[in-house]
């Protein structure tokens, strides 16, 4: 193999695992945003909660593996409480959407801050031992860790898929989405199943953020570059379509990637130049339906 | 008759503190109060998106646009006279709004805002990645402020903190007097309907894309004749300082909000505030800082709640509640007599 065909092989599975690390962050935004119509600012600083708290666990266990179990449940309890306290009846506020978005964003200031006063500002911690070193495929060298972040992904794919379209909990989200009044009148609480919703994508959050932290270096700065590529994501993917956000999320990866080699000038811009383009021209996004 | 006395001696009396305020306060908080009209005028120009109910999250676009246009023709046009490229970074914002409106008039509500981020952020991206014309992260500051050259009363150098001090008031004042005029205009009432009830408007024989486009297009003028005077003020423009979503988009929107969405007085309001939290962060540090955030929170949380039209809307509700009182006491009496 030559080594330019090498370098641009390479090149592409580096975007895989960026695109899959983006739909892993993605995947909980669609679902809030989706199923609740719930524009989630805070998102990417449940994100970077998980990373924290991650740490925090690994310094009192010693086990990557409890933190990785451990985090996102701790994520989930802190969503579904801020949800249940300041995200409640925001339906009819005389704001709309905009009345919705502030207290998102208040709730992105408060992790914050509470991570300013709480941990030092900048994050990092090593790889699990197991996950550490390369396997060569072909002559190719690939981290362990990015194929294991691959997996991960692909497992939180097939567990949302199944969530929503085999489960009763599924089947009631679908319904909500269209009708949310009716199912309610059907005898379900739905204030209940939206708290349990705004639990998991903390959850599918906090995931996301324990899987990152061996990689990148984690600060304030950080989860609002993440609040801006999962949004576009999500936009670009079409409301609450999880093969949309799964697709948009691999293409981006692999935009990103060979973006930088062939024209690292306007690589960081491309994402918002295909958001422009998709929403002028279908704003309900690629994959989505409901207006 | 009186009323339309009253608002005139206002005006007169106004211009007159804004005229003696070198002069009483001093050249340094003169030039406080330039931020402030600068910032102020920017909010305005906001504020008319707002009042239409275009809920822009990055009109630091304009702003942005209006002050890298003004650097950059002073820097490559030779011998630029200061009025026009004032005018420069007005009327390139202004261009700007059109050629973005097709864009932005199409689709409304959520979708209209995660445009304007996008379009924001877009903007943000360019200018940090060419950097051989603007400068990239550190800014573009080799350009050189005109003097004011005005027939017959000679040039003023605009180094002089005073001199600027008059000329950007002027242009401040003259700005929003404008945007003042152009909602007591029918126009204005159009939009007001817009906001209100686009189908409506539409049926009633407006053309509403058309309005849309307009208002964007004034809107942007106006943001960049604020950038334009932030180019001219401060000698160096960063995308940090005019261009950053947060701090300068996002954070002026919510000065709005704090102050009153789509009143006149809400922008004033509310930069003020935003001012005021500045200089108390300035002279207590630390603990002001977390205390002024954490009321930053309880706001963002509770607003939509409890006072989703700021400080204009709590007054109108205690002023009307006043009203009332008032008027049911002289009808008691009647009763108990």
């Amino acid at each position: 193999m030559s080594p330019l065909v090498a370098l641009y092989i390479t090149q592409g599975l580096n975007g895989l695992g960026y695109g899959m690390l983006l739909f892993l962050v993605s995947s909980g935004l669609t679902l809030i945003y989706g199923m609740m119509g719930f524009l989630n600012l805070s998102h990417a600083f449940f994100f970077m909660l998980g990373a924290y708290f991650c740490a925090t666990f690994l310094g009192i266990t010693g086990s990557f593996w409890i933190s990785l179990l451990l985090a996102p449940l701790a994520v989930a309890l802190v969503g579904m409480l801020a949800e249940r306290f300041f995200l409640r009846n925001l339906e009819h506020n005389e704001l709309g959407y905009i009345g919705q978005v502030l207290p998102t964003l208040g709730i992105a200031l408060i992790i914050l801050t509470s991570i300013s006063l709480f941990w030092s500002r900048s994050l990092w911690i090593e790889t699990p031992r197991l996950l550490q070193g390369v396997v060569s495929i072909g002559g190719l060298s690939y981290p362990i860790y990015r194929i294991f972040i691959i997996g991960l992904s692909l497992v939180v794919l097939i567990f949302l898929a199944m969530i929503i379209y085999l489960t009763r909990l599924g089947l009631i989200l679908r319904g909500a989405v269209s009708d949310s009044d009716m199912v309610n009148a059907l005898g379900v609480n739905i204030p209940l199943i939206f708290t349990l919703v705004f639990g998991i994508s903390t959850w599918l959050a906090g995931v996301a953020g324990v899987a990152l932290t061996p990689i990148f270096f984690v600060n304030a700065g950080f989860a609002y570059q993440w609040a801006l590529e999962t949004f576009v994501v999500v936009i670009v993917g079409g409301l609450g379509s999880l093969p949309g956000a799964f697709v948009v999320a691999l293409l981006f990866g692999e935009l990103h990637s060979y973006g930088v080699q062939f024209m690292p000038k306007l690589a960081p811009i491309l994402m918002f130049l295909i958001m422009v383009l998709v929403l002028s021209f279908k704003p309900t996004g690629l994959f989505g339906k409901r207006g | 008759m009186k009323k339309h006395n009253g608002k005139w001696v206002f005006g007169v009396v106004l211009l007159g503190i804004l005229f003696m305020v070198p002069r009483t306060l001093g050249v340094f908080n003169a030039d406080i109060l330039v931020g402030f009209g600068i910032n102020v005028l920017f909010a305005v120009s906001l504020n008319m998106l707002l009042t239409a109910g275009l809920f822009s999250f990055g009109h630091a676009l304009f702003y942005g646009c209006g002050a890298y246009a003004t650097a950059l023709g002073l820097f490559y046009i030779k011998g630029l006279p200061l009025l026009l490229a004032l005018l420069l970074g007005g009327f390139a914002s202004g261009l700007l709004g059109l050629i973005l409106s097709p864009f932005l008039v199409r689709i409304g509500g959520i979708y209209f805002t995660l445009l304007t981020i996008a379009f924001n952020e877009l903007m943000y991206g360019i200018v940090l990645k060419f950097r051989e014309i603007t400068g990239g992260e550190s800014g573009f500051s080799s350009y050189s402020v005109p003097p004011l050259s005005i027939p017959g009363m000679g040039s003023f150098d605009m180094g002089d903190k005073a001199s600027f001090y008059y000329f950007a008031i002027v242009i401040i004042v003259i700005s929003i007097w404008l945007m003042w005029f152009l909602t007591k205009t029918p126009f204005g009432t159009v939009l007001l309907g817009i906001r209100n009830d686009p189908e409506r408007v539409a049926y009633l024989g407006f053309w509403v894309p058309g309005t849309k486009t307009v208002i964007i297009a004034l809107s942007g003028f106006f943001a960049g004749i604020a950038g334009s005077l932030l180019a001219l003020w401060i000698n160096v423009v960063s995308p940090e300082s005019c261009l950053h979503l947060i701090n300068v988009s996002i954070k002026t929107f919510l000065a709005i909000l704090v102050g009153g969405l789509g009143t006149f007085i809400g922008p004033f309001i509310g930069i003020g505030i935003v001012h005021l939290f500045n200089e108390i962060i300035l002279n207590y540090g630390g603990i002001a800082e977390l205390f002024i955030w954490w009321i930053i929170i309880l706001y963002l949380l509770f607003a939509a709640r409890y006072t989703p039209w700021g400080i204009m809307g709590v007054t109108a509700k205690i002023v009307n509640r006043w009203k009332q009182t008032r008027k049911t006491e002289p009808d008691n009496r009647e009763l108990t007599d």
